[in-house]
């Protein structure tokens, strides 16, 4: 934003106004608050993760030590931690579950989002409402029938299921539809003029343009396989369990302290908070201008 | 190569090709989404063993699970998210995106900031939340209330304060994303209406009231829509934080459901597919009224 033009209510020429100037001053320290707001428990769940347990519970027993600082920031804690909960294992499973998610998300979405926005076959029109109506329905609510015929089929135990699931995300069909609806149709008639059959039309042309949708999309699945718990808590065998499972467990978790379950945390969103950072200007545009939320 | 006669010929060999492009999708949809949305219909009309069907019983499960006293608090409570979102859950992001939207420097910060609880995991979240609110002095909302001399209180076991609690969570976590959604529609108002206003002698704050306001009304309308329907299917935060209590106090209707689906004590598929079958007739009845009031009271303008 190196734009210092207001765009805002307050125009250039209210500035004149003191009463509008000190009323900025007021905008500025609500924008402090809600800055603070919104990093302070991140902030404080990591600093946390650097104190021991008798530091941790005795923060109010001093006065004067009620830091939320620790004493010495002593990585150690976080590696004993990993160590003891096998995160590494965790970390691998959702790496896994994540990777496939993102192959199945770009195809099947983007395929059917093509087929819907440019090839519009006879018909077409039944499956967009189909998808339409699958965004107003809640997702929850069809889990029972899900996990039954997954059951039934002895899908479940491995990731497929969940690398499956990633392929028929409506939500995604929705952004690849609004970024291909978006070509001019003169580049798509060149191609089938040339010659060129659906999949040709959709290897030499679309696929080549389709980058910038195909990184949001990415990025979305990442964020949404990484944070997934319900299906991969039912699905997945022991041995496959994520890092969103293993979490889970800590929901009654009397044998673990509360420090070993606040560095889990911060071990389960350090990926994504990572993630954000490398491309938070994507990620922020897109919601800007297609007005949809992950 | 695309001569006269072999047109109609190339547009329904085109048409099979693209079928077949859009039929492994098509088939993951059914799979997934499809299929299962209907069978919950059907699983919900009958006795079940495990995932098998045992016997038509027709709406006998809908009958349990209204008589289940758990239905009762879960439908409540329940309703209960859903108004205070609205009280709490709603405003906020308005008023989140017209002040940052008067902010000139440090704007791309304070929008990125105000999305980071976003792409936080849910699970992860809650988890942090209930360390927070921890009833132990230790608890970092209670260190916090200890500088201004409030003694500490167990904060996640009082049935009183609860859910409107639980609502603050959700709310910190959703607000940014949502007020990034109303920055966009902010950034789209004509800066000639505040001008012309400007000339009538309008200030401030009734510029916002008469022009920034009306202006995203529509998008509001829409937000809240799909803030109550996302409200209405809550379920880890009860889940993890209080497990339904205490007593009840935080249960909602997809946590019974998951306690079909998973309590060992209460397993039974059939009354599960009904609840999802119930909250889903509740929010497309009530995303009818909404859309059809909606579209009366722009019919009266």
């Amino acid at each position: 934003m190196s734009d210092n033009r207001r765009t805002g209510v307050i125009r250039d020429y209210d500035l004149r106004s003191k009463s509008v100037r000190v009323g900025l001053v007021f905008v500025y320290l609500a924008c402090a608050v809600i800055f603070l707001v919104a990093v302070f428990p991140i902030i404080w769940v990591i600093l946390a993760g650097f104190k021991e347990l008798k530091e941790f519970y005795g923060t109010m027993q001093f006065l004067g030590n009620k830091s939320f600082l620790p004493k010495a920031f002593n990585i150690q804690y976080y590696i004993e931690t990993w160590k003891d909960m096998k995160f590494q294992k965790y970390y691998l499973n959702s790496l896994w579950s994540v990777a496939g998610s993102i192959v199945t998300a770009l195809i099947f979405n983007g395929l059917l989002a093509y087929g819907l926005s440019i090839l519009k076959p006879k018909g077409h029109k039944i499956i967009y409402s189909l998808v339409m109506f699958t965004l107003l329905i809640p997702g929850t609510t069809f889990i029972t029938p899900l996990f039954a015929n997954l059951n039934r089929l002895k899908m479940t135990g491995f990731f497929t299921p969940l690398w499956l699931a990633a392929g028929a995300n409506a939500f995604y069909v929705v952004l690849f539809m609004q970024f291909f609806d978006s070509f001019p149709s003169s580049i798509i008639e060149a191609g089938r003029i040339d010659g060129c059959g659906p999949f040709q039309v959709f290897s030499r042309i679309v696929l080549p343009l389709s980058k910038p949708i195909m990184v949001v999309v990415a990025i979305y699945t990442i964020n949404g396989a990484w944070s997934d718990f319900l299906l991969p808590y039912l699905v997945l065998d022991n041995k496959y369990r994520t890092v969103m499972v293993k979490l889970f467990e800590y929901k009654s978790a009397n044998q673990t302290n509360d420090l070993d379950v606040l560095r889990a945390v911060v071990f389960s969103i350090l990926p994504p908070i990572i993630l954000f950072f490398f491309f938070q200007k994507k990620l922020t545009e897109n919601i800007v201008t297609s007005g949809i939320k992950g | 190569m695309l001569g006269k006669n072999s047109g109609k010929y190339w547009i329904m060999k085109n048409n099979l090709m693209s079928w077949l492009i859009i039929l492994p999708s098509v088939i993951l949809f059914a799979f997934f989404v499809w299929v299962p949305m209907g069978e919950s219909i059907v699983m919900s009309m009958f006795k079940t063993k495990g995932i098998r069907l045992e016997r038509y019983i027709g709406l006998e499960q809908y009958i349990a699970v209204f008589r289940d006293p758990n239905f009762l608090a879960a439908l409540r409570n329940t309703v209960s998210y859903t108004l205070w979102s609205l009280i709490i859950g709603f405003f906020i992001p308005i008023i989140i995106a017209i002040l940052i939207s008067e902010t000139t420097r440090m704007k791309g910060l304070l929008r990125t900031v105000s999305y980071l609880p976003n792409i936080m995991p849910g699970l992860a979240t809650v988890l942090l939340w209930r360390s927070f609110f921890s009833a132990k002095p230790s608890g970092a909302f209670n260190v916090l209330l200890s500088y201004l001399g409030v003694s500490p209180r167990p904060w996640l076991s009082d049935a009183g304060i609860i859910i409107p609690l639980i609502v603050v969570i959700l709310t910190w976590k959703g607000a940014g994303a949502t007020a990034l959604i109303y920055m966009a529609g902010l950034a789209g108002i004509n800066p000639e209406l505040y001008e012309s206003a400007t000339i009538d002698g309008a200030g401030v704050w009734k510029r916002i009231w008469h022009i920034t306001l009306p202006q995203i009304f529509n998008l509001g309308s829409t937000l809240l829509l799909l803030q109550i329907i996302s409200v209405f299917q809550i379920l880890y935060e009860p889940l993890v934080l209080t497990n339904g209590g205490p007593d009840n106090a935080s249960i909602s209707l997809m946590q019974l459901l998951f306690n079909y689906i998973q309590n060992a004590s209460s397993i039974d598929y059939g009354r599960a597919s009904a609840v999802s079958v119930i909250i889903a007739l509740m929010l497309l009845t009530f995303t009818v009224i909404y859309n059809s009031v909606k579209k009366r009271m722009e019919s009266y303008e």
